[in-house]
This record gives C-alpha cells, sequence and structure tokens, in this order.
C-alpha cells in the first residue's frame, strides 16, 4: 500500500522522471536506427568488413555497462549527463541491430537472390524489393532487443547524472528508501516488458504474408 | 544466335580451368542442351552468357554483338533464365513473380496483368486461381511452370536454362518436358538448355554439347551422338544402351511401309489365295466396318493356312488385335509392344485408319544405321 501512496504522493517528479527516460530511450534508438542499419546493410555485401565489425560490436556488448558509462565520463568532450548517457546505449545497440541487419539479409534464399540477378535486377532493386522485405522480421527482432535493453539500461545512466526513473534507485539505495527503490523498479520493469509485448505483437506482424500461409 | 569463341573460364585461386577454349554455335531458334557430368563446366558456361559470370578470355556473341558491349543488367532482362532451385520471391504472389521483368521494362499495368494471365494459361495454369496465390501454396511442378512463365514474360527471344526439371518428380518431370517440348514448337526460342541427364539431352536437344572437364568433347544432333559417338568418355556417358535410346528420337510414322494387305472379315475363306496374290508379308484383317481388327503373317499361312478353317484363321488373326500404333509414337514404344504381345508385325494407324505397317526388322534396321537422315 505504502508503494501506491508514495507513488501517487510523488507522482509530479516521477512522471518528470520518466519523461527524461523516454526522451533518453527515444533519442538513443533513433540515433542507433540511422547509424546501425545502414551499417548492417553495407556489411552485408562484404565478408571481411562484416567479421570485424561484427567482432567490435560483440566486445562492445560484453562491457558493463556501469564501466562503459563511467569510462566516457571520463573523457572530457562527453562528461557527465546526457551526451555520454546516449553514446553508451547507441554503443550497446550496435550488437543487436548490426548483427540482426547483417543475419536478416544472409539467410535470404541465394537462389531467390541468383534469379532475381539473372532477370536483370540490380543489387539496389534486390536489397530493396527482396533482402529487406524477407529480413524485415529479423532487423525488428533487432529493434525489439534493443528497445528493450535500452530501456534497462538508460536507469544506470542516472549514476552519471541523468534525472530519470534510475535515479529512484540510486537515491533510494543512499537513503535506504525502500517505496522509493521498490517504485523505481517496477516502473522500469513495467515498461521494460510493455514494450516488449507491444513490439512483440508487430514483429508478427512484420512477416511477409506469403511466409505466413501454407499450401492449403 | 549465340555464339562462344575460344571462351576459357578459370575461377579465382584454381589451377585448372573450369572452362576451356570452348567453341560453341547456338542457332537461332535451336534448343542446344549442355550435358556432362558434375563439374564439367555447363553452368559456367551458361551463366557466362548472361554474364552472371564474367569469362577469363575469350569472346561471346549474341547476334552477332559481343555482350560485354551491353550493360549486365539491360542484358539479363533480355534474356529468360530458369534455375533449378527456381527462386520465386516468396514474399510475392504468383503474378507479381510474374511481373518482375515487365516491371523492370516499365510496362503499364493492365498490360502486365493481360501478359500474366496468358502466360499462366500458357503453362497449364488457371489464372483466375494461381494469380494471387503465394509460392508456398504451390506444389514443385506448379512452381517450375511458374518459372518458366517467369522467364518467358517479356517473350525473350533466348532462354537459359540450368537443369529446370531437376527437382520435381520424375512423373511431372516428364510432364514439364513434354509441354515445354510444345511450347518450344510454337515459339521456336533459342535455348540452351544444362542438365547431367543424358535422356533429358536426348529428348530436348536439336543439338547436344557433351562437356567434359571443362571441354567440349562432343557436339551434333543426338542421332549423331547416339550413332558416332567419338570416344570411350562419350560412349560411357551416354549409356551402353545408346542403341535403344536412338529408337527415342524416331517416330514410328518415319519408318512405317505402304506394303501391307489387306484381308475383309467376308474374304477370309480365300485368305491364303490373296495373300500369296498381294504378294505382302502380312495382311491385316478388317471388320465389316472397315476397322482394322487382326493380323495375319505370310509366312505362319504359308505353313499350315491351307489347312485352316475360315473361324480357325479369323481366331489366329484376331490373336495380334491389339498388335497397332498410332504413327508419331516412338519406335521405343512400338518396340516395347512387339516384344509385349510377341508378333513381328505392328499395323501403324493415323487416327482410326491403318496407313502402315512396321516389322521388328524394320527398328532393328533403323537402330543399326549409322547416318539415315
Amino acid at each position: 500500500m505504502s508503494i501506491v501512496q508514495y507513488f501517487l504522493n510523488n507522482f509530479s517528479f516521477i512522471s518528470k522522471y520518466a519523461a527524461t527516460h523516454f526522451s533518453l530511450i527515444f533519442g538513443a534508438v533513433l540515433i542507433s536506427l540511422l547509424l546501425w542499419l545502414p551499417v548492417g546493410v553495407l556489411i552485408s555485401r562484404n565478408e571481411k568488413l562484416a567479421n570485424t565489425v561484427l567482432g567490435i560490436a560483440n566486445t562492445i556488448y560484453c562491457i558493463p555497462s556501469l564501466a562503459l558509462f563511467s569510462f566516457l565520463v571520463t573523457i572530457p568532450a562527453f562528461g557527465l549527463g546526457r551526451k555520454s548517457a546516449l553514446l553508451a546505449l547507441v554503443l550497446y545497440a550496435m550488437m543487436p541491430l548490426v548483427r540482426n541487419v547483417y543475419q536478416g539479409i544472409k539467410i535470404v534464399d541465394k537462389s531467390v537472390i541468383e534469379a532475381a540477378r539473372g532477370m536483370g535486377m540490380n543489387s539496389w532493386r534486390i536489397l530493396r524489393e527482396i533482402q529487406l522485405p524477407l529480413a524485415a522480421p529479423v532487423i525488428f527482432a533487432g529493434f525489439r532487443i534493443t528497445v528493450v535493453m535500452t530501456t534497462g539500461v538508460a536507469a544506470i545512466a542516472a549514476y552519471i547524472g541523468e534525472k530519470n526513473l534510475g535515479r529512484l534507485i540510486t537515491v533510494g539505495l543512499n537513503g535506504y528508501n525502500v517505496e522509493m527503490i521498490v517504485t523505481g523498479a517496477l516502473l522500469i520493469a513495467l515498461i521494460a516488458i510493455v514494450l516488449d509485448t507491444v513490439l512483440g505483437f508487430f514483429e508478427r506482424m512484420m512477416i511477409p504474408r506469403g511466409l505466413r500461409i501454407r499450401r492449403g | 544466335m549465340i555464339k562462344l569463341i575460344n571462351v576459357t573460364k578459370i575461377y579465382a585461386g584454381q589451377k585448372e580451368p573450369a572452362v576451356r577454349e570452348l567453341n560453341l554455335t547456338v542457332e537461332e531458334g535451336e534448343s542446344c542442351v549442355l550435358v556432362g557430368p558434375s563439374g564439367c563446366g555447363k553452368s559456367t558456361t551458361l551463366r557466362m552468357i548472361n554474364r552472371l559470370i564474367e569469362p577469363s578470355s575469350g569472346t561471346i556473341l549474341i547476334d552477332g554483338k559481343d555482350i560485354r558491349e551491353t550493360d549486365p543488367d539491360q542484358l539479363r532482362m533480355g534474356i529468360g533464365y530458369v534455375i533449378q532451385q527456381i527462386g520465386l520471391l516468396p514474399h510475392r504472389t504468383v503474378a507479381e513473380n510474374i511481373a518482375i521483368v515487365p516491371r523492370l521494362y516499365g510496362w503499364p499495368k493492365d498490360k502486365i496483368k493481360e501478359r500474366t494471365d496468358e502466360l499462366l494459361e500458357l503453362v497449364g495454369l488457371d489464372p483466375e486461381t494461381t494469380r494471387s496465390k503465394y509460392p508456398a501454396q504451390l506444389s514443385g511442378g506448379q512452381m517450375q511452370r511458374v518459372g518458366v512463365a517467369r522467364a518467358m514474360a517479356v517473350d525473350p527471344p533466348i532462354m537459359l536454362m540450368d537443369e529446370p526439371f531437376g527437382a520435381v518428380d520424375p512423373i511431372a518431370r516428364n510432364h514439364l518436358q513434354d509441354e515445354f517440348l510444345r511450347l518450344q514448337s510454337l515459339m521456336r526460342k533459342t535455348i540452351c538448355f544444362v542438365t547431367h541427364d543424358i535422356n533429358e539431352a536426348i529428348k530436348m536437344g536439336d543439338r547436344i554439347a557433351i562437356f567434359n572437364r571443362g571441354e567440349l568433347v562432343q557436339h551434333g544432333s543426338p542421332h549423331e551422338i547416339l550413332s558416332n559417338p567419338v570416344n570411350e568418355f562419350v560412349r560411357d556417358f551416354i549409356g551402353y544402351d545408346r542403341v535403344v535410346k536412338k529408337l527415342s528420337l524416331c517416330r514410328v510414322g518415319a519408318i512405317a511401309r505402304k506394303d501391307f494387305g489387306v484381308i475383309r472379315e467376308s474374304e477370309l475363306p480365300a485368305a491364303a489365295e490373296i495373300m500369296r496374290k498381294q504378294q505382302t508379308e502380312v495382311s491385316f484383317l478388317l471388320d465389316h466396318l472397315g476397322a482394322p481388327g487382326g493380323m495375319l503373317a505370310r509366312k505362319l499361312i504359308e505353313k499350315q493356312g491351307a489347312a485352316l478353317s475360315p473361324g480357325a484363321l479369323k481366331e489366329l488373326a484376331q490373336k495380334g488385335r491389339e498388335a497397332f500404333i498410332q504413327e508419331d509414337a516412338l519406335l521405343r514404344d512400338a518396340l516395347s509392344l512387339l516384344f509385349e504381345l510377341s508378333v513381328d508385325y505392328l499395323g501403324v494407324l493415323r487416327g482410326e485408319t491403318l496407313c502402315g505397317v512396321v516389322s521388328l526388322a524394320d527398328i532393328r534396321e533403323y537402330a543399326a544405321g549409322k547416318e539415315v537422315d
């Protein structure tokens, strides 16, 4: 009961934190899409480059988030606050986005590409009309992972000065304010679960109709 | 016309050329089947014609023009291409798949729709029920029909086909082959057709090019190749039943003779007499309506005919009542029927009417002939 009470009493600043949280997620995901989707497409045409880029993405993904945030803060150009937070989140998103775009394009049946080339489709047209539509579900799955992961990692950015829902936890932990900690944790978890569920629904919609129906 | 001049292809990192110093001409309206064991260079050759693979050296001309002078995509838009895996776009309907090349050419929508329906009918699919289906809803044979229709969408004068019927079951394959031969007899396209199956090559090709280890070993009509294999490899590749295979190349009508006798049922009592007079090896029994219903060989009659009653003669003749074959049947089928019925002669029919006779000896003579045509 006291958690609900706490939530209602402090609704004004909690909602402000939530707004900051969402704007960070939105900014990070937007930049990630603009940056990593083209990179994924690019490396699907160059095996050597693909190995290098995917290797880098994997390595970054392995760095614990608190360590990455702390490291970025020490770089003068970034420092405490949003710039470092955005950069870290965009770097984490590299792995799920680039990998899924690359794999989505790579698993398209070779014979379909061969037939299309043999009919005179150029590679841009093949990408737009065949590879991307067929890779869409896999790419969207990468987007979904990115959104959910970003929601969670964004909370940790509270340690480097972001005033978002993660702050309920950091501040709460400092003063051992149970209501505050639990409210923050529940809200973040809830947002992640809702986003995942909604995106999961859209992911199924991304499967082209021709691949959903069977012989009848 | 497709002309390959001194074409060699060496893949990067390989010593042996995949295709070596190849010279080959495919005449306008001719179907040329490239055949050989796997790795012999036949697919590489095919794919060099539409520039999916670039030759290491040599020249390829289409209608006298070097294909390197045309942009690869433009070149391919003008050449029909069918592959074994078909490669239909799974997220597009049958109609959309067929419309790919017309769309590349920028045809208007209604022209595309009209052409799509026309093609579906041409390859034996019902446009009404098929056009908005997805590939996953089709059987293997239907998919390959769509693949062929798609390749013919803009009526290209040249078609390249890489084992087009290799992935369907034998019954469907036979059917597709027959249908394709029918289409080809109407359209007379210039076709390069790759297969590893010599029987398919014999059936589908006006000419056959046999490849081994990147080299063209023999190029000629199926009859030439079966009659005069140039070396041990070709002999081995076409199989030791090559003479029997030859019988698939010729229709009964082509070797049927006219020297047969006819005996009506009412004339049976005088059968032996009539046959002696007609001087033919064999006579056919016609019933009162003039329909063929039996057969009498002179050898047999001369031996015992005089002693037989008309009833017994009729019974003897009717033993051969199934010994008739249509003139457009293959010699192979005639031979099979001769063996099945254990007779020496078959009456040759054009529809319902008797028009000739073919004997075991005639077929043997054809098979033994080195060069008949």
